[in-house]
């Protein structure tokens, strides 16, 4: 049987290149035009390819600065890759401290806004629309603007869109750092549920337990390389051995 | 790529309704956030034209006929290719939240902001059509011809994201392409045919109702209300072609330089 692919990755890399002098003015351009600026390469990402098919949970290892968080934005269509190509078959959603929403707009348009741009229809957004208002806890502030909020009641209204809208794939970074201890529980409770069925989830995580509990397959990399991918047991190995 | 997106439209059918949610919202942040509201959307064109009657008709004399008629039309037109540049020149950076986290098309942000725009346009239209009909005095009534307004309009939409796409995208790599883009505007302004008789302007400005993109327009858009002709039809395909040739140009910057918003800005 054939698994169907949810991206695919050939041979893509990613360097960013950090100027010391901001030519970024039409004035700045002109008068050094022949003054090239001065910018400093940063390998973020080194040439690497692979395939993640729909349906599996994938954990993703390293430590600070190997270069996950670039991975994951190239992954979910954010950064374009510098070489190669990369497919990407469905909607996207990244989710580290928060998801896209406008601190302009309320609640309740934000959830509506957040829930389109995942695909959803206005229907379907209505029906599911008290779901995420309790989950979120945030039921007597659904018409403030969420500017007003305090950081950790945005996260957890990124929290319940994301879970009750969801992408088809969807890229989690560090996302179990959200909220207090009983929000966290209800998280971790819908992971265990079957939210996670069918989706293809991504999982940037230092919890070691998590990874292990949930993903078929771990990926490690060590300095914006890919050092391994496949047995999630083994990159674990891989990574705390790194860290010693 | 225009294939692309249709196709794309037409296997995943939420994107109007998308498009159709954002414009509403973008429209609802402008307008009812301050005390006045929606009618500050109606008061701006009329407190317009009154400067412009006064400066025009009263103190100088052109003695254009139903001039009020003939700066309101000109100034609501020319009113929505402004707010559409001017006031989207920084949209990928207020609007970051938008592609930050998805892959959803940067395209679709432009065209919700615009729909917005006509939001507003079609209220001040509806208003030009009572002043023209109802309080100007001695103008025939509109006629059938009034409807190349549409036509006319897709023109004007299509340079305005074009213009759109083309500074957004420059703004990711020169911030002070908003103030090159304010004085190329007054300039534009000055050059386009909204307050002067167009016999003038077309004597002391030959070309100009080619050169300038925006002059067919409104040039066209005063046939078909007031005059109640069909439009100069050499002049509308010709901006129509200006405004596609921007258009490619548009989406190319987009592919080049906004691709690389979510990095830079």
């Amino acid at each position: 049987m054939t698994k169907a692919l949810a991206i695919q990755a050939k041979s893509i890399s990613k360097t960013f290149r950090i100027s010391e002098d901001s030519h970024n003015t039409v004035k700045h351009r002109l008068f050094n035009l022949f003054n090239p600026p001065r910018t400093k390469k940063v390998e973020a990402l080194k040439t690497m390819d692979f395939e993640i098919y729909k349906g599996e949970c994938i954990g993703l290892l390293g430590r600070n600065g190997c270069g996950k968080s670039t991975l994951i934005k190239l992954l979910a269509g954010v950064y374009p890759s510098d070489t190669g190509n990369i497919n990407i078959f469905g909607t996207t959603l990244l989710m580290n401290l928060g998801v896209g929403m406008s601190h302009e707009l309320t609640a309740r348009e934000n959830i509506y806004v957040s829930a389109s741009v995942l695909g959803l229809k206005i229907k379907e957004i209505d029906e599911i629309f008290d779901k995420i208002v309790d989950f979120a806890e945030l039921r007597e502030f659904i018409d403030s603007k969420i500017k007003f909020f305090s950081s950790g009641m945005v996260a957890r209204l990124a929290f319940s869109i994301a879970v009750n809208a969801g992408a088809d794939i969807m890229f989690l970074d560090e996302i179990f750092a959200v909220g207090d201890m009983k929000f966290q529980e209800k998280a971790i409770k819908v992971f265990e549920s079957s939210w996670i069925e069918g989706k293809t989830v991504i999982l940037v995580s230092h919890s070691m337990d998590t990874i292990k509990k949930y993903c078929n397959r771990t990926a490690f990399m060590k300095n914006g390389s890919l050092v391994y991918f496949g047995n999630t047991d083994k990159a674990i190995e891989m990574y705390v051995e790194d860290n010693h | 790529m225009i294939i692309g997106i249709l196709t794309d439209w037409v296997r995943r059918s939420n994107k109007a309704e998308r498009l159709w949610l954002l414009a509403k919202i973008e429209f609802k942040l402008r307008y009812y956030e301050n005390k006045l509201g929606l009618l500050w959307a109606l008061i701006k064109p009329l407190m317009d034209i009154a400067i412009y009657y006064i400066v025009f008709q009263t103190i100088m004399k052109q003695n254009v006929p139903a001039f009020a008629s003939y700066l309101f039309i000109g100034l609501i037109l020319w009113n929505f290719f402004v707010e559409s540049t001017t006031g989207t020149v920084q949209i990928l950076n207020t609007k970051k939240y938008l592609y930050e986290y998805s892959n959803m098309n940067k395209l679709e942000i432009y065209v919700s902001t615009l729909l917005s725009n006509t939001i507003g346009l079609f209220f001040n239209f509806i208003m030009f059509l009572i002043f023209y009909n109802f309080i100007e005095r001695g103008t025939a009534f509109s006629t059938i011809h009034t409807l190349w307004i549409l036509p006319l309009f897709i023109n004007l939409y299509i340079l305005s994201l074009a213009s759109s796409l083309i500074l957004s995208n420059i703004y990711v790599i020169a911030k002070d392409i908003t103030q090159v883009w304010q004085v190329f505007c007054s300039f534009l302004f000055f050059l386009s045919p909204i307050f002067y008789k167009l016999d003038i302007f077309k004597a002391r400005l030959p070309k100009f109702d080619y050169l300038n993109p925006i002059a067919g327009i409104i040039i066209n858009a005063r046939k078909a209300t007031m005059e109640g002709t069909a439009p100069d039809f050499g002049l509308f395909v010709w901006d129509l072609g200006y405004a596609v040739i921007l258009l490619l140009l548009g989406i190319f910057l987009l592919n080049k330089l906004g691709s690389k918003a979510a990095e830079k800005l």
